[in-house]
C-alpha cells in the first residue's frame, strides 16, 4: 500500500493546491491527510500529547473527504492544535463509505513548533477524486 | 493588446474596460474590469472568466464588476463587485469569501518616527506578545456562549460596552461597528467552536498588524488628511488587517453546502460550483445573510479587540496613556460583505469581494465626521512597501455601486514566492531596509514577500484615474506582525 502528495504551484495564486495519489481509495486519504497536516505545520515538530477520535459517514468518497478534511481544519481552531499524525481506515457498508480516524497532535506552540498556514477552509475549487485502474487521485485547493 | 482571454474586451476609457454580454452565453449584463492597460495585461485568466461567471447570476444589476486588483478567485475574482435586486436576484457566499468581513482598520498617533524608532524594536516586540497571530492561535478574552452571541448580534459595540475600546471609536467604523440583521441561530456549533476562542487575533497568510509613517512629502490632500487625524511630519499609525477568523470561516463553509442543494431545488445553474447560490429572499439566502452578518460583526469585534491591544502596547512602551498618545480610529472597514445599499435600480444586494466600499460626500448613509471628506478606504500593499488611505467619491456610488479597490493583489503563488526567497532571507533584508518583521511562520513571511504583489501604487492611480476614489495619504511600513 502506498501514497503520495505534491503541491501545485499555480492553480490558486493567493492560496494553496494539492495532489495525492494513491493506490487505494483509503490510501490517497492517506495522502491528502498528509499533505494537509504539512500545510498547517511541519509534523515532525509537534508532539503528541492531544488526541481525538473521529468518526464519519457519506454516501460518496469525495463528500467523505471534503467531510474528513474540514474537520481536521475544525479542530485546529477549536482546540487550538496542530497536528503530527492522522492515522485512518476507509470501510464501505451498505452502499456508505466510513471513516474512522484518530487526530494526534499537541496546543500551538510557536517556540517548540514550525507553524505554517491557518487554513480557512477546504474548498471545492477544482476539487474533483479520479480513479485510473488501481490508483486514486485527488486535487484540492485550501483558502488560507 | 495581449490578454489572458480570449473574449472581446472593449476600452470604455483609460480606466475601464468592458466584456460584452455576448462573449459568454448566459450572460445577463456586461462584465467591466477597471484597470490600465498594463494592469489589464497583467490579469490572469481567472479574472476573465470569472467576472463573466458572476454576470450569469440571475437578478444581477447593470454590469459585473472587478477592481484593478482583482485576480483569480473562488467563484467570483478576488476585486470582485456585483450588486443583485433584492427581489429577483440571488445572494451567494462565492461573492464574500471566506473570511466574512475581512478588512482595515487604521489608527492615528500623535508620535513621530523620531519617537519610535528608538524604542521599535520594544514596541514590535510588545505587540507581537499582545496581539496573538498564526495557526491556531487564541486570543486573551475569554467568552461564554452567551457573550459570544451578544458579540455576534453587537459586534464592536459588545467590545466598548466591555471596556476594549471608546465609546467614539464606533462612528469610525462602518456601520458603526454593529450590522443590523445578524441572527445567532442560523449560526452552527462548529462556527462557534472555531471562533469562541480567536476574538483578538490576527491569523495568518496576508493578514498584518503594520506600524507605518505618514510623510508630508507623502500626503496628496492635507485639508483632508488632517480632517482624518493624519497630519504627515513623519507621523505613526497602526493598520489591522484582518477578518473573522475561523467563525466566518465556518459560516461560509456551512452556507456553500446548503446552497449547493438549494440551487436545485430553485433550478439555478451556474458555470462554477464556488458560485453556489439561492434567491436572496428564500429562506436560505436569509439564513445565510443572518449568519454572514453575526460573523461581519465577529470581526468588527476582532478589529476591535486588537485596536484595544494595539493601545495598551503602545502606552506601555511609552508610559503614556492610549489617549495622551492620540491613538484615534481614522476608519475600519469591510472588504469581504454582502450589504443591502439604494441606488437608482432601488434596493440592491452588493457583494463585495477584495473590495471596498467607497462612498462619497453626498452619501447619507455616512456618518457625518465624513460628510466632508467622503468615506475613508483603506488599501493595504505588501508589507514591503507602502498601503494607501483614500477616500470615496460620489461618482463611485453612481459607477461601481460605491466600490473600489482593496489593495494590491497578488501576481505570484504563495509555492513561487517560497522558492524565490527564505523567510529569514526576507526578514534580514527588510530589517536592512529599516522594516522590523515579527513573525510566527517564517515560510508564511517568505509566501507574503513584496515581489509576489502588484504594485499597489498603480493600481491606486488606476482608481483615482477612473474617479472612484481620490488618494490622501501613502503610508509607508517600518514594523510589521504576520502570522
Amino acid at each position: 500500500m502506498s501514497h503520495a502528495f505534491r503541491f501545485l504551484d499555480d492553480i490558486a495564486i493567493a492560496d494553496i493546491a494539492f495532489e495525492a495519489e494513491g493506490d487505494s481509495a483509503e490510501e490517497v486519504f492517506v495522502g491528502a491527510t498528509r499533505a494537509l497536516l504539512e500545510v498547517l505545520a511541519n509534523p515532525v515538530t509537534i508532539a503528541d500529547s492531544w488526541q481525538r477520535q473521529v468518526l464519519k459517514t457519506e454516501g460518496n468518497l469525495d463528500d467523505l473527504l471534503i467531510e474528513w478534511l474540514s474537520e481536521i481544519v475544525y479542530w485546529k481552531d477549536a482546540a487550538g492544535v496542530v497536528f503530527r499524525d492522522a492515522p485512518l481506515t476507509l470501510r464501505r457498508e451498505n452502499g456508505r463509505w466510513t471513516i474512522k480516524a484518530t487526530l494526534i497532535g499537541a496546543p500551538v506552540d510557536g517556540e517548540r513548533q514550525e507553524l505554517r498556514n491557518d487554513v480557512k477552509g477546504i474548498t471545492k475549487h477544482r476539487y474533483r477524486m479520479e480513479r485510473n485502474g488501481s490508483m486514486w487521485k485527488v486535487t484540492v485547493v485550501v483558502d488560507v | 493588446m495581449r490578454l489572458n482571454t480570449d473574449m472581446r474586451v472593449n476600452r470604455i476609457a483609460d480606466e475601464v474596460w468592458e466584456i460584452p454580454a455576448s462573449e459568454k452565453p448566459g450572460m445577463l449584463v456586461p462584465a467591466r474590469v477597471y484597470a490600465t492597460q498594463t494592469i489589464l495585461q497583467s490579469m490572469d485568466r481567472g479574472v476573465f472568466d470569472q467576472v463573466t461567471n458572476v454576470a450569469c447570476l440571475p437578478g444581477i444589476q447593470r454590469y459585473a464588476l472587478c477592481m484593478p486588483d482583482g485576480h483569480w478567485g473562488y467563484g467570483f475574482p478576488i476585486g470582485g463587485v456585483a450588486a443583485f435586486d433584492v427581489r429577483q436576484g440571488v445572494i451567494s457566499p462565492g461573492g464574500v469569501g471566506y473570511d466574512v468581513n475581512c478588512g482595515m482598520r487604521l489608527i492615528r498617533t500623535d508620535l513621530s518616527l523620531t519617537d519610535v524608532q528608538p524604542r521599535l524594536e520594544q514596541l514590535m516586540t510588545e505587540l507581537f506578545r499582545r496581539v496573538p497571530a498564526g495557526v491556531g492561535a487564541a486570543g486573551s478574552v475569554r467568552l461564554d456562549r452567551h457573550e459570544l452571541t451578544r458579540a455576534m448580534l453587537k459586534g464592536a459595540r459588545w467590545c466598548v460596552e466591555r471596556g476594549y475600546g471608546w465609546h467614539r471609536d464606533l462612528s469610525r467604523i462602518e456601520e458603526g461597528g454593529c450590522i443590523g440583521g445578524a441572527d445567532p441561530s442560523t449560526v452552527s456549533d462548529q462556527a462557534v467552536g472555531r471562533g469562541i476562542n480567536q476574538l483578538g487575533t490576527l491569523g495568518s497568510g496576508n493578514h498584518y498588524l503594520e506600524v507605518q509613517v505618514a510623510s508630508d512629502e507623502r500626503i496628496f490632500d492635507l485639508g483632508t488628511a488632517a480632517a482624518l487625524g493624519i497630519t504627515g511630519q513623519d507621523q505613526i499609525v497602526v493598520m489591522i488587517h484582518c477578518g473573522s477568523r475561523g467563525f466566518g470561516h465556518q459560516v461560509a463553509s456551512d452556507y456553500l453546502k446548503v446552497f449547493e442543494k438549494a440551487m436545485r431545488r430553485y433550478g439555478i445553474t451556474v458555470n462554477d460550483q464556488q458560485l453556489a447560490c439561492a434567491p436572496f429572499h428564500s429562506p436560505e439566502g436569509q439564513e445565510y445573510f443572518a449568519a454572514m452578518n453575526c460573523a461581519a460583526n465577529m470581526a468588527f469585534a476582532n478589529r476591535q479587540v486588537i485596536t484595544h491591544s494595539v493601545r495598551e502596547a503602545f502606552a506601555a512602551v511609552f508610559a503614556r496613556s492610549a489617549e495622551e498618545l492620540g491613538m484615534e480610529v481614522v476608519y475600519d472597514v469591510a472588504h469581504n460583505i454582502a450589504k443591502v445599499e439604494r441606488y437608482a435600480e432601488g434596493e440592491l444586494l452588493v457583494h463585495r469581494k477584495g473590495a471596498t466600499r467607497a462612498f462619497g460626500p453626498s452619501s447619507t448613509d455616512l456618518a457625518p465626521e465624513f460628510r466632508q471628506t467622503g468615506q475613508p478606504v483603506i488599501c493595504g500593499g505588501s508589507m514591503e512597501t507602502g498601503s494607501y488611505l483614500l477616500v470615496g467619491t460620489d461618482r463611485a456610488v453612481q459607477e461601481t455601486f460605491g466600490s473600489t479597490m482593496h489593495g494590491s493583489g497578488r501576481t505570484m503563488s504563495r509555492a513561487q514566492a517560497k522558492k524565490q526567497v527564505r523567510g529569514e532571507q526576507l526578514q534580514q533584508l527588510m530589517k536592512e531596509r529599516g522594516i522590523m518583521v515579527k513573525a510566527v511562520s517564517m515560510s508564511g513571511l517568505a509566501e507574503e514577500a513584496g515581489f509576489a504583489y502588484k504594485n499597489i501604487s498603480q493600481v491606486v492611480e488606476t482608481v483615482e484615474g477612473a474617479g472612484i476614489t481620490r488618494k490622501v495619504a501613502e503610508l509607508r511600513p517600518v514594523g510589521n506582525i504576520k502570522g
